[in-house]
């Protein structure tokens, strides 16, 4: 309870100092609150920008595509990498090194590849997601303990039933976090994609209001998207707490 | 007590290498033995000389080099829990089951029906002395108590061969005592046959009806001790005294050369 009051407490405080700070500023490069409220107002009653839903929706699907071909090469590459020692060591490490790769200098080329539209988001948000997600599976079988896979052996479990009943719940802490992980960086993914270049979607609005320096819209939508990134984190952090109730 | 029983288990000829980074290591050497029906055979041996090999070997989880071991006149090749239970060295439980469902967990891997399984292992908790923690997780347990959980997974299959791989070694010795008078106990009421690994002279004598020593590594069965006595038996007899001694005796030529 007193973290909530802290919480909001130090919220009013920033929103304070925002206020000050962007009424002594250029209006065309910062805005107050104060402003910014009537343009979320504006935004959500679809005055401003009509095309949100569309848009919204456009990048949501688009995440959801992003994220769910994500999950399944991670999964996939990681089980493959992770089973197999001498494939895991020739792949393992350069798997690593191309995620320290800055992913937003393949952008441009993926663009050039997959054209202006959802493909090209789709595939920025993948190539984010795929690597936590691949690299988390490869942490969690090697964090299988070989003793609980000769017990289960011993006591009549195949592959399949040793998968099941030991692999999964082992590593189930470190795969449900990889998964959450990959799903903020698809949702990253698929935003950044569309501010650097895209015909629609949520990043083609703010774009747009930011190119007319629309400042207040701009923030406005800001919100919005934000909004977007939490709830589906919030949703990953449920399905995580459902998962560790399942493991305990 | 030692009248003709039949021959359960035959060790012929076995012999174990394994090739580590520096070489070769030949675990077991032309290792040969045979346990009878309703035995309590226990290996004693140093460190490393491939008791938990042999073992392995007759759970039918790591395969012979040369040589074979028949159960029950046939051969082993797989693990087979319908014959064969085993107890390992560090009590192997899942520390996402409670104690319970780790009872239960050979027996879900029959296949046996949910409710069944749940009454077979919550009545072996009571003689386990686990009645009040059936649904607690191995964490909560103390190291005896955990011993036990994975004695009853083994004994909740109800195969007729145990094999147990230093069950107690990680106990303190008052534990370890307890825990030696209550398998007696179990062995007794259940009459399997038991294959045992331990370190210590105490059990061994107390517990089995045959000791069979091993040499250093590669390990060779050096002598068999037949042990008649009736049980509960006093470990203070002049008797017991006597082959105290004599396994002592061969038990250190081969700890000392285990440590050159
Ligand atoms: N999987 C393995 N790979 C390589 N060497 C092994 C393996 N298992 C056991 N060994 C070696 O074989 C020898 C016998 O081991 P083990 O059967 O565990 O002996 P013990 O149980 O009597 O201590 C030891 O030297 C050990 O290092
Ligand atoms: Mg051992």
């Amino acid at each position: 309870m007193r973290v909530l009051w802290l919480r909001l407490g130090l919220l009013a405080a920033l929103l304070a100092v925002w206020e000050v700070a962007g009424r002594a500023a250029n209006p065309l490069l910062a805005v107050p609150p104060s402003a910014v409220l009537p343009a979320l107002r504006d935004l959500l009653l679809l005055r401003s920008y009509p095309e949100l839903p569309a848009s919204l929706w456009l990048t949501l699907r688009e995440i959801g595509a992003a994220y769910m071909l994500a999950v399944a090469a991670g999964l996939g590459c990681g089980f493959v990498l992770g089973m197999h020692r001498l494939v895991g060591r020739v792949w393992g490490p350069m798997l690593a090194a191309l995620y320290a790769v800055p992913a937003v200098v393949w952008y441009p080329s993926l663009m050039l590849f997959f054209g202006l539209d959802a493909a090209s988001k789709i595939a920025f948000g993948f190539l984010l997601g795929f690597f936590p997600i691949t690299l988390s599976v490869l942490a969690g079988v090697r964090q299988v303990n070989p003793q609980f896979v000769t017990v289960a052996r011993a006591y009549g479990a195949g592959a399949v039933t040793v998968f099941r009943r030991v692999m999964l719940p082992s590593m189930l802490f470190t795969l449900v976090g990889g998964l959450r992980t990959g799903l903020a960086l698809c949702v990253i993914g698929v935003i950044v994609g569309e501010i650097l270049g895209s015909k629609a979607g949520i990043g083609a609005l703010i774009n747009h209001a930011y190119g007319l320096l629309r400042t207040a819209d701009y923030v406005a939508l800001v919100l919005v998207t934000l909004l977007l990134v939490v709830g589906s984190d919030v949703l990953a952090s449920l399905l995580e707490r459902r998962a560790r109730q399942w493991t305990e | 007590m030692t009248a003709a029983r039949g021959e359960l288990i035959a060790i012929e000829g076995v012999t174990k290498r394994y090739l580590t980074s520096s070489g070769p290591v030949e675990a077991l050497h032309d290792v040969s033995l045979s346990v009878g029906e309703g035995d309590f055979c226990t290996l004693i041996g140093p460190s490393g000389c491939g008791k938990s090999t042999l073992l392995g070997m007759l759970g039918g989880l790591v395969a012979p080099d040369e040589g074979r071991l028949l159960v029950d006149g046939q051969p082993v090749t797989t693990p087979d829990p319908r014959r064969v239970a085993t107890v390992f060295q560090d009590a192997g439980l899942f520390p996402w089951r409670t104690a319970l469902q780790n009872v239960e967990f050979g027996l879900e891997l029959q296949g046996v029906p949910a409710a069944r399984r749940r009454r077979t292992a919550s009545e072996l908790l009571g003689p386990l002395g686990l009645s009040g923690f059936a649904e607690k997780y191995p964490r909560e347990l103390s190291g005896g108590m955990k011993q036990r959980v994975a004695i009853g997974r083994a004994l909740a299959i109800d195969a007729k061969i145990l094999l147990m791989d230093e069950p107690f070694g990680a106990l303190d010795e008052q534990t370890r005592v307890l825990m030696g008078e209550w398998l007696l106990d179990i062995w007794r009421r259940t009459r399997k046959t038991v294959i045992f690994v331990t370190h210590s002279l105490h059990e061994a004598l107390f517990l089995s009806t045959r000791v069979a020593v091993m040499t250093a590594r590669p390990g060779r069965i050096k002598s068999i001790l037949e042990l008649s006595m009736e049980y509960p038996r006093s470990v203070e007899s002049p008797e017991m005294a006597a082959l105290r001694a004599k396994l002592w005796s061969e038990i250190r030529e081969e700890s000392l050369r285990a440590m050159r």
